[in-house]
């Protein structure tokens, strides 16, 4: 049993602080770097992604538009659904915002706190957004909601990648 | 917050704002029920999933706790109390379950216990599931928003 342990051990630390511990690592992390990073390197074409959403529906009041795509996890493919708060300012142009909120990533909800209507509400730590998505100063929030970009084909509403908001 | 590493350094800088952990309880069965606890853990991991997206900011969701639907119920009544004993620090624990035994043991649970009906997913189409959890989602979203706010 000893002899075994010690033989064991010796492989290992051959094996993890040689050569071979080199080259195994240098094998490992490519494929490391593959399997953390799979919305990136879904996203890097920058792909519109097609909602249900028909544009002409939209109102100068804040939608919630649930859009699903594949995502590939390392070994599992899964649907990711992803959510926009969608509307038409005053200049009739649209803006879709991401509901993640920018202090720890709660989901945002637009006009459900009452005592500030018309602005998305996060409900982790009452975080407050005015409706372009600007930080309400003095609640926890540091930043603005992050901006999707979009597109229109046939009508219905295509969204791209989130970007940081111009506003920051 | 999922139990991962980054989210876990996250957790470490911002420690005051989480303060409620989930802790997804879940039988597995051999012989008989084995599909059945299979289905439970198909929904509760989804359910879970869901409602980690949207409070992640304050929900630490810990790995699923498992054990053996053979086990005696104090036994695991036990590793129940030693989860919460030893995530004390927290001040709301949560255990989410659909598995009915858990139910005749409510009292001991103190309020803890949240019991949601099995559906078995495997019937239905990606869309159909997409709405009956996220259904289901939306009642366990009220519950922690009404407790935070009594807090
Ligand atoms: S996560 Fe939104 S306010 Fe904290």
């Amino acid at each position: 049993m000893s002899k075994h342990n010690v033989s064991r051990r010796q492989f290992l630390s051959y094996t993890l602080t040689g050569v071979g511990g080199f080259m195994a690592a240098g094998m490992l992390m490519p494929m490391v770097r593959f399997a953390v990073d799979p919305v990136l390197k879904a996203d890097a074409g920058g792909d519109f992604i097609a909602t249900n959403q028909k544009v002409s529906d939209l109102t100068t009041e804040p939608k919630r538009v649930d859009f699903t795509y594949e995502q590939t996890d390392a070994w599992y493919k899964s649907e990711e659904t992803k959510v926009a708060w969608v509307y038409k300012d005053d200049n009739g142009k649209i803006v879709a915002l991401s509901p993640v909120c920018k202090h720890l990533g709660c989901t945002v909800d637009w006009n459900t706190d009452k005592s500030n209507p018309n602005q998305f509400f996060c409900p982790c730590h009452y975080g407050r957004y005015t409706k372009d998505g600007v930080n309400v100063p003095g609640t926890p929030p540091v930043a603005p909601l992050d901006v999707y970009d979009y597109n229109e084909k046939d009508g219905m509403l295509y969204l791209g990648q989130v970007k940081p908001h111009k506003g920051a | 917050m999922r139990w991962t590493p980054k989210d876990i350094d996250t957790f470490d800088k911002a420690r005051e704002y989480i303060d409620t952990v989930l802790v997804p309880l879940v039988p597995v069965a051999f012989e008989n029920g084995m599909k059945q606890s299979a289905s439970m853990y198909d929904f509760i991991t989804l359910l879970t999933a869901a409602i980690e997206h949207q409070f992640k900011g304050r929900i630490m969701l810990m790995p699923s706790l498992a054990y053996l639907s053979s086990v005696d119920i104090d036994k695991r009544m036990e590793l129940v109390n030693d989860w919460k004993n030893e995530i004390g620090s927290f001040q709301n624990i949560y255990f989410i379950t659909s598995d009915s035994e858990w139910k005749a043991r409510e009292p001991e649970f103190a309020g803890t216990l949240i019991w949601m009906p099995s559906i078995p997913l495997e019937h239905f189409g990606e869309e159909q599931v997409r709405t009956m959890v996220g259904d289901q989602a939306r009642q366990v979203f009220d519950l922690f928003k009404r407790k935070w706010n009594e807090a």
